[in-house]
């Protein structure tokens, strides 16, 4: 790597809190409902669970290979070609990821604010405004990353506690759930909860430029402590305004919720806009983060000293895949099983790498 | 771009490169060049402010000009026919301070809004006859009332209640009501106090929400509810009076979607001490021993607690119930307060009314296979076992909810009696 190696342990949990908050928190709490009903809380705090297998898998990688990113510690782990085949098979998964996380966005803002504004000219405008951005190096990208996450936490987490004045405890019992869901619709939602985690995969190209490659892990645990709190809270508020039964009724609870909520004193009277405007930003950087991974990653395979060309260039491949989906039902069939398909490559394929490179004793030169 | 340096054909690359990005960044400005695709100015826009839903015969489809269908056609839903009202506000007309326009009683509140109403089979059935006769596009972010007619309301609201969830721009913090009689009147309605409407309407509701008239309860609420396994909804009761004010008449309360029976107003005080919810509004007549010995008390606070266990195989709730009250008047001289053992005697007397006032709401609601209280919820919650095996559906809670049992411990305490000795 010819970048100095700057990100520091925060900015690297930074990077992961904000591309882990993202277009999914608004129909989060519809999943976990129709995982658990009342137990959603408890079933996303095990997605939590599940998504941090790949964190660490990911940060045990990287500390074991403290200077190549995935694709270049594949290649050393299990041969050049089945470790390119691995790596086009990340690139191409993130590649949909960020397609479909634009479409996602696409479909809420035609739906709850710019009604007439076509969704090809939304989604275009923010794969752009991810594109440019992609043209920055990883310092950048820890950079843009560490300056937005306080901005989205903080009023998210304005919102799901004001939300809270409403709640009734009630809701959230018993938090096992009532039973009514088999273990394949928990399991499924588990699954498809844990996959909204999964951009987080990104981790695995910011360790080589992290200034110390072994608090990678430490690094992944805070990010995943307070993403996860986060997502849970919001859940955990949602179910108990709303009741389960309720949230079946609703696409996207979490924008309901803001609806529902108003600050003291009737300031704002409903505060959804002034959760979308945060959310856009979740959105951007979640875009970002699959977008960068994308670029960067498709660079090292193809030995290019520079990324930035590629951005561009992946531009109308993005766009075309983000249009693919037929209606707003399809695309919501399409992210779970992309989703819960995805967790073979952010889950199954970072174990494989592990496990391989244990047994050939493999290892990254230390630095 | 550029630290590298090279020969001429790099320099040619440079140069390709350099209007290819031009090229780029003069695309990527396109969007913006466009403007607002929703720019919608405030002039062009019909806000709403007040929906009212009658019944209506099914014989006035006639009147229906074949807007969303053709008559005859296989595509007309049938069924039941609606009337629907709207108070569009009128732009400019609404003052916006107490100074402002000169406001001058009833005339002005009648030209603020301006009230509409058409005939359909369903919500946007009739929304999109009476959009083709107005030119400002229909906006229902400012939705502030929606009346329902009792009539309509027994029918259910189903279709009501999808289209107000399916629509993007309403708040869930509107107010829902049921109305005796037609639901136009009050959108007709030109009350003195407030110059627009509708805005009367919604402020009689919250400041009998401050007042503790009424349990808080938007429509958002009112759809939480009506969607719980083990719990039914319901929406204030309301009828207009000659001096066009509407008065709080009861609760009317749900099935799903449909209206099974409504309350009485002192009831609502009966629900809210079973609920155990502050603030409270009511008072209620003690009598201690003949009728000139009657005293009248306001309750102050109050707290309940609901347990349940199963007993024979039912469900069985312990209601604690704690109220504080004060003192506020009494019926003539015969009684006279000034001892505190006498205060204890109404508060005696006072548990004994409201254990028959609850025991009778209770069992009305029984009779409606109607719970308002939520008890199905507490089953749900605390019992989960029992209810994977005996309940698990809303149908099958409202089938139990009238056999189950539900014992009231009532404790109230008299603390104050106003600023007179005895």
């Amino acid at each position: 790597m010819a970048e100095a190696r700057q990100i520091t342990t925060i900015q690297a949990a930074a990077i992961l809190i904000s591309t882990i908050i993202g277009v999914g928190v608004l129909p989060l709490p519809l999943f976990a409902v129709h995982a658990a009903e009342s137990g959603a809380p408890f079933i996303t705090f095990i997605s939590a669970l599940v998504a941090m297998a790949s964190l660490v898998l990911v940060s045990v990688l990287g500390m074991r290979f403290p200077s190549q990113t995935i694709g270049q510690y594949s290649e050393t782990i299990i041969g050049k070609w089945p470790g390119r085949i691995g790596s086009i098979m990340v690139i191409a998964f993130f590649a949909i990821l960020t397609s479909l996380a634009a479409r996602e966005f696409g479909e809420v803002v035609i739906t709850a604010v710019l009604p007439r504004t076509p969704l090809e000219v939304t989604v275009t405008v923010m794969l752009l405004l991810a594109a440019i951005s992609t043209r920055n190096n990883i310092t950048t990208f820890a950079y843009i990353h560490f300056f937005y996450f306080p901005l989205l936490l903080g009023p998210a987490l304005l919102i799901t506690v004001l939300a809270l004045k409403n709640a009734d405890t009630i809701n959230l019992l018993p938090i096992w759930g009532n039973g009514n869901i088999g273990i394949k619709g928990t399991i499924d939602g588990i699954l498809t909860i844990a996959s909204l985690f999964q951009s987080a995969f990104v981790l695995a190209i910011v360790i080589p430029s992290m200034r110390r490659p072994n608090r990678a892990l430490r690094a992944s645990i805070w990010g995943m402590v307070i993403s996860g709190g986060l997502y849970v809270t919001i859940v955990l508020a949602t179910v108990s305004v709303f009741g389960s039964e309720e949230i079946k009724n609703l696409l996207w609870p979490t924008l309901e919720l803001a609806k529902a909520t108003s600050l003291p004193a009737n300031v704002l009277e409903r505060l959804d806009a002034a959760f979308l405007a945060v959310w856009v930003t979740a959105v951007f950087t979640t875009l970002f983060s699959t977008y960068f991974f994308t670029v960067t990653e498709l660079g090292n395979l193809f030995h290019l000293k520079d990324h930035k060309m590629l951005s561009f260039f992946l531009l109308p491949i993005v766009f075309l895949v983000a249009m693919l989906p037929q209606n707003i039902l399809q695309m919501y069939e399409v992210i779970r099983n992309i989703g819960q398909m995805g967790l073979i490559i952010t889950i199954g394929y970072p174990a494989f790498l592990l496990i391989i490179a244990w047994v050939r004793g493999k290892r990254g030169d230390r630095t | 771009m550029g630290a590298r340096e090279a020969g001429g054909s790099d320099l040619n690359a440079r140069a390709w490169c350099k209007s290819a990005l031009a090229l780029i960044a003069l695309l990527s400005s396109v969007p913006l060049l466009t403007g607002c695709w929703d720019r919608l100015e405030i002039e062009d826009r019909a806000v709403v402010l007040g929906i009212s839903v009658d019944a209506i015969d099914p014989s006035e489809a006639e009147k229906e000009d074949e807007i969303t269908h053709l008559r005859g056609s296989y595509l007309e839903p049938g069924g039941s026919m609606i009337r629907l009202g709207v108070q569009i506000a009128v732009p400019g007309r609404i003052p916006l301070g107490p100074g402002e326009g000169g406001g001058s009683g009833q005339g002005s509140s009648k030209r603020t809004v301006w009230v509409m109403d058409v005939p359909g089979y369903t919500i946007d059935d009739a929304l999109m006859n009476l959009q083709q006769q107005l030119s400002g596009q229909l906006f229902f972010g400012h939705l502030r009332v929606i009346v329902v007619s009792e009539s309509l309301a027994r029918k259910g609201i189903q279709n009501l209640n999808d289209y107000l969830r399916r629509n993007s721009q309403l708040r869930r913090m509107a107010w829902m009501m049921v109305t005796k009689g037609k639901a136009l009147d009050l959108m007709k309605s030109a009350p003195e106090l407030e110059r627009v409407p509708t805005l009367y309407l919604m402020s009689t509701m919250d400041s009998a929400v401050r007042m503790g008239k009424f349990p808080t309860n938007y429509v958002g609420m009112y759809w939480s509810r009506a969607s719980k396994k083990g719990q039914e909804g319901f929406l204030p009761y309301v009828e207009m009076k000659k001096e066009q004010n509407i008065e709080l008449k009861g609760m009317a309360y749900f099935k799903k979607d449909r209206m099974v029976g409504v309350t009485k107003p002192f009831e609502i005080a009966t629900y809210m001490v079973i609920k155990g919810l502050n603030p409270a509004g009511y008072r209620a007549f003690v009598r201690l021993g003949n009728p000139e010995r009657t005293v009248m008390v306001y309750a102050t606070s109050r707290k309940s607690k609901i347990n349940v266990d199963i007993r024979n195989g039912l469900p069985h709730f312990d209601v604690n119930i704690f109220t504080e009250l004060n003192l506020e008047e009494k019926v003539s001289n015969e009684l006279t307060v000034n001892r505190s053992s006498l205060l204890r005697e109404v508060g005696k007397q006072n548990e004994k009314a409201l254990l028959s006032s609850v025991e009778s709401l209770i069992e009305q609601t029984k009779q409606a296979h109607s719970d308002i209280f939520g008890f199905g919820e507490y089953v749900r919650a605390m019992k989960p076992g029992y209810w994977r095996t005996h309940v698990k559906s809303k149908e099958a809670w409202q089938e139990m909810y009238p056999r189950i049992t539900v014992d009231f411990h009532i404790h109230s305490r008299i603390r104050r009696i106003g600023m007179k000795a005895r």
